[in-house]
């Protein structure tokens, strides 16, 4: 019955006074501690000042007071034991804000700022994880997902141009990364590099990164980790908040429209946000990307109705993408890829445009959530129902032109049940059930062998989590069971009707401790393990699609050297064998005299893994063509995230960012194609805080660079394929069609201010206008990189008096 | 407290009952027949003698799977008498489907989107002379039809063969699909490839 909560809370303390003396101690903070839904204050938190040994505790009426303070600029570290009643606790669910009041009265001080540190998700605190925060999201609207995430260390994307870009993290991409929107999974067409997650960033409140192998809580097959969305939360008591954005990019003509609204009362909270981009073609630093525009309309709401021990809440997000792909990246014959690929700048270049043309794809994804929260000294319940529809057309350069190649409807349940027990003596945890299915219909009038087959997913599951805290020790220990059963109908070329039906078991378990070594530094390590069914594409590919033609594991047979295409084994009869992922990660954190250093080391051992490769350049009636298969193989993958942040001046701080990933083909002694390159970025932040009227004024200046992918397999140009000089069967090593692209420096430009109700930014992306081609961007085989791209963003916000 | 309860039941029907209702119908939907309009499997030349229908050369490319991995096949050599003039014509279908589905009724349809080009070694004919139109799109074929637009299509075209002996000769033919390229000017670079064959041409 006894609860432990521990909330971690920091208060940054700002002011531009500049009278700051070494001996001088002269200030002083003084506060109240209330809960912000009784108003009732609290007793007996403990309030210290970091890096001194100074420390209080509040009075019965929730006052404190510390004093002869040296510095006017502290953090504060408040912590309340035993604060978490069952009555009480949940009020501190629905927000990544502690709902810790702090009436302050400063002396000498002017401004205080609260920062909350987000509570680590049950079963992850083991886990290393990064969270973004609402400004770091919305610095541009445009940008999608991933390439927002692509800024922290050990996180990048991969993409089929700047329309297209899904999250990599430590290597590993698609669906290895568990992306959770609102609690859901989001059920999308996860497959290839040129799908991504259809999720509008400006309707995310925060975004966390967990960069393990085992999310025992939210669902088997994150080998890669797990990116948690969470919309605008829905809160109690919050005055009217309204905030309307726009912004305009120069590189595409691109303007951006947002709205979003928030309140809450004592019983009641809402939320709604609306978003409009477009952009037009892009440029890159010498020529124009034809077809490379995107138009995205999104629309979201939530409401939660909050009943003593009971929180409902229900949430719908729809989100509609018109997603332009280079027009030079079609090339239809072996003779016109390698004419692309030798080509400096792309076959096509036509004037800007908004157009969007062939090849693109349009997507519809709707979500819509209902969510009930039950809170008792029996612990807390929680049932969740979630229902996805998700509607993509994918349209080539076709020769009966105006119809999809692609055209899938694909609807996913999602039902969740979990429980939160009451503290065992010290045990924590978290029990839960899921049904998880989806449906996959391939809408007819495609005029081509369907790409990927239609088929039914059933999967049962159960998990149990534990945490156990001694003095400074977490242990964590979890475990998740996951049963699927798959159906699978699809048609061979010949228009033949094929079945398959299989199921598999698959294990995610995970061990980890952390350690609070002392008070500045602190020590996490994890031992996981995810298993995954290898997806639909994986299995069953077939067909042209963009530049290449692409065969999953089930559909080529490979007969003494010959290959064939026509017959589909059996999943049951084949060699094909689920990806396995043992991962181990360590994460050390230290805080000393203004130095911040977080260094992530890791290895994960995969076996069966599965990756797409070039085959070689194939005749067909048409001329020769670039073929893809997928293939397995075990893989080890080795790296290290480190940032080291420096404060060098009370206004101006450094941030040292490093990725480094060692990966390879273990049984064939090769590389692994596809792999992020090393890269390291440095950022300075300098802080004018008032200045010129401002209310805040922020300069932040990056410099990035991206080494050159030196593991990355052989090259063989399609060329010497097509005349005859190489010759490549199914055991001849890896290779690509083209070099790894060039290192490259990028650098990034921008400002903040703050003005009255106004915020808003200017900021430059590759300033320098310089040419590069990314590895990981599929269109690097026929077009560079964006050039320079000026971004103004301007945000209107009007936040209400009270709550009433 | 009893109303509260009702209240409380009456939320969790409305929030769950709607997703509930439509779920867990299981299907056993197969995807529709396609009718394969972009697959062509086998494309034979049929060089006939105009001074005899009896006398007729046929060269044939295959590709047995269509889309499949299987490699493109050549299966025959073209091997044409000297000083001879011929009709070619084309035998296009698409074998994967049962029966075959001819292409070359399709083609005719689409006439003002379609053109053949051909290239071929130096004066091999007399007619046309020179190398055919791939190189230079203006260079001269005798093409026997026109579409609506009085443009070329390639369906029916007459050859005259030289005098001279060749060996080991090329042979190309292209077939471009043009849809709102198609002028008088366009070439065998624009618009998408149907197909694109190379035989060994050869006359004695």
């Amino acid at each position: 019955m006894k609860h432990q909560f521990i909330l971690s809370l920091f208060l940054f303390i700002w002011s531009n006074s500049v009278m700051t003396q070494e001996k001088y101690c002269p200030y002083s903070v003084t506060g109240k501690v209330l809960d912000i839904v009784t108003k009732e204050p609290i007793a007996n938190v403990t309030i210290k000042i970091q890096d001194t040994e100074k420390f209080t505790l509040t009075d019965k009426v929730g006052n404190f007071l510390i004093d002869d303070l040296c510095s006017n600029n502290n953090t504060l570290i408040i912590s309340c034991l035993g604060y978490s009643g069952s009555t009480s606790h949940h009020h501190h669910e629905n927000s990544s804000l502690p709902h810790l009041y702090l009436t302050q009265k400063v002396t000498g001080l002017d401004e205080v700022t609260v920062q909350a540190q987000k509570i680590k998700e049950k079963g992850t605190e083991t886990i290393s994880q990064v969270t973004l925060g609402k400004n770091e999201i919305t610095g541009d609207a445009t940008q999608s997902l991933a390439a927002a995430l692509s800024g922290l260390q050990g996180v990048t994307f991969t993409s089929a141009g700047t329309n297209i870009q899904l999250p990599v993290i430590h290597g590993l991409s698609g669906n290895r990364i568990l992306v959770l929107n609102n609690g859901l999974k989001h059920g999308f067409q996860n497959w290839g590099t040129d799908h991504a997650p259809e999720i509008d960033i400006t309707s995310a409140n925060s975004i966390t990164v967990i960069k393990g192998a085992s999310s025992v809580r939210f669902g088997p097959e994150a080998l890669g980790g797990v990116i948690i969305v969470e919309s605008n939360s829905l809160r109690l008591n919050t005055p009217l908040y309204i905030n309307l954005g726009t912004g305009f990019q120069t590189n595409g003509g691109g303007i951006n429209t947002n709205l979003e609204i928030v309140k809450g009362s004592n019983k009641w909270g809402y939320f709604l946000n609306g978003n409009f981009n477009k952009i037009g073609d892009r440029k890159a630093p010498d020529y124009s990307l034809t077809n490379t525009g995107k138009e995205e309309k999104s629309f979201s709401f939530g409401v939660l109705r909050h009943l003593k021990n009971w929180d409902f809440k229900i949430y719908y997000s729809f989100v509609d993408q018109n997603l332009a792909l280079l027009r030079s990246s079609i090339a239809h014959s072996g003779d016109a890829f390698v004419r692309a690929l030798n080509s400096d700048a792309p076959i096509i270049i036509d004037p800007f445009s908004y157009d969007i043309d062939a090849p693109n794809q349009t997507i519809q994804h709707h979500l819509a959530k209902a969510e009930i929260n039950w809170y008792s000294n029996k612990g807390k319940l929680s049932l969740r129902g979630g229902m996805q529809l998700n509607k993509r057309d994918e349209f080539d350069v076709r020769r009966n032109s105006k119809k999809p190649i692609i055209d899938l409807d694909l609807i996913t349940y999602d039902y969740q049940l979990e429980w939160r027990h009451p503290n065992w003596s010290r045990l924590d945890g978290l029990f839960g059930i899921q049904y998880f299915s989806q449906d996959n219909d391939n809408n007819p009038g495609t005029d081509t062998t369907p790409f990927i087959p239609n088929y039914n997913i059933s999967r049962y599951s159960a998990f149990g989590t534990e945490r156990l805290k001694f003095g400074k020790n977490t242990v964590e220990a979890g475990v998740r069971i996951d049963f699927e059963f798959d159906d699978v109908r699809g048609r061979k070329a010949n228009q033949n009707i094929f079945r398959d039906d299989y199921s598999f078991a698959n294990l995610t378990a995970s061990f980890g401790y952390s350690r609070q070594l002392s008070e500045n530094t602190s020590f996490r390590t994890n031992l996981g393990t995810a298993w995954r069914t290898p997806n639909m594409a994986e299995l069953f590919s077939f067909g042209q699609h963009g530049f290449k033609t692409t065969f999953g594991l089930l559909r080529f047979t490979d007969n003494n050297g010959v290959l064939s295409t026509d017959d589909i084994l059996p999943l049951d009869k084949s060699v094909v064998e689920p990806e396995k992922g043992y991962k181990f990660i360590n994460e050390f954190k230290t805080y000393r005299n203004g130095n911040f250093h977080n260094l992530t080391v890791y290895s994960h051992y995969i076996e069966n893994y599965i990756f797409d490769r070039p085959i070689g350049v194939f005749g067909t009636i048409r001329g020769p063509t670039p073929a893809f298969i997928f293939d397995q193989a075990n893989a080890l993958f080795l790296g290290a995230d480190y940032s080291w942040q420096k404060e060098l001046d009370k206004n101006i701080s450094g941030i040292l960012g490093f990725s480094y990933l060692w990966s390879k083909n273990i049984i064939e002694n090769v590389p692994l194609i596809n792999q992020p390159p090393i890269s390291t970025s440095l950022e300075i932040q300098w802080d004018l805080g008032k200045v010129w009227g401002f209310k805040t004024s922020k300069w932040i200046i990056r410099y990035s660079y991206t080494f050159r992918q030196l593991r990355a397999p052989r090259t063989v140009l399609p060329q010497s394929l097509i005349d005859g000089s190489k010759i490549i069967t199914i055991d001849s090593e890896i290779f690509d069609f083209m070099n790894a692209p060039r290192d490259y420096f990028l650098l990034n430009l921008s400002w903040n201010f703050k003005w009255k109700n106004l915020s808003g930014s200017i900021a430059a992306q590759n300033l320098l206008n310089s040419r590069y081609r990314d590895y990981l961007n599929e269109m690097r085989y026929f077009a560079d990189d964006l050039g320079r791209n000026l971004l103004f963003t301007l945000n209107y916000s009007f936040k209400g008096k009270n709550n009433k | 407290m009893k109303i509260h309860r009702f209240r409380n039941f009456r939320l969790i029907a409305l929030l769950f009952g709607t997703i509930l209702v439509t779920s867990c119908s299981k299907d056993d939907d197969v995807p529709e027949e396609e009718n394969e309009l972009e697959v062509i499997t086998d494309v034979t030349l049929v060089f006939t003698n105009t001074a005899d229908a009896n006398d007729v050369v046929e060269a044939t490319a295959q590709d047995p799977d269509g889309i499949g991995i299987q490699e493109l096949v050549i299966l025959n050599e073209i091997d044409l008498d000297a000083g001879k003039t011929y009709t070619l014509t084309f035998e296009i279908f698409n074998n994967l489907e049962t029966p075959g589905e001819d292409i070359g009724d399709e083609i005719l349809e689409e006439a003002n989107e379609h053109q053949f080009f051909f290239g071929f070694s130096d004066n091999a004919f007399t007619n046309p002379a020179g190398n055919g139109n791939i190189d230079t799109a203006s260079d001269p074929i005798s093409y026997n039809d026109k579409d609506e637009n009085g443009n070329p299509v390639g369906l029916s075209t007459t050859w005259t063969t030289a005098v001279t002996a060749l060996s080991g000769g090329t042979f190309t033919v292209r077939l471009k699909h043009q849809p709102d390229v198609k002028t008088s000017t366009s070439g065998a670079n624009d618009g998408e490839t149907d197909f694109n064959l190379l035989f060994s041409l050869n006359i004695q």
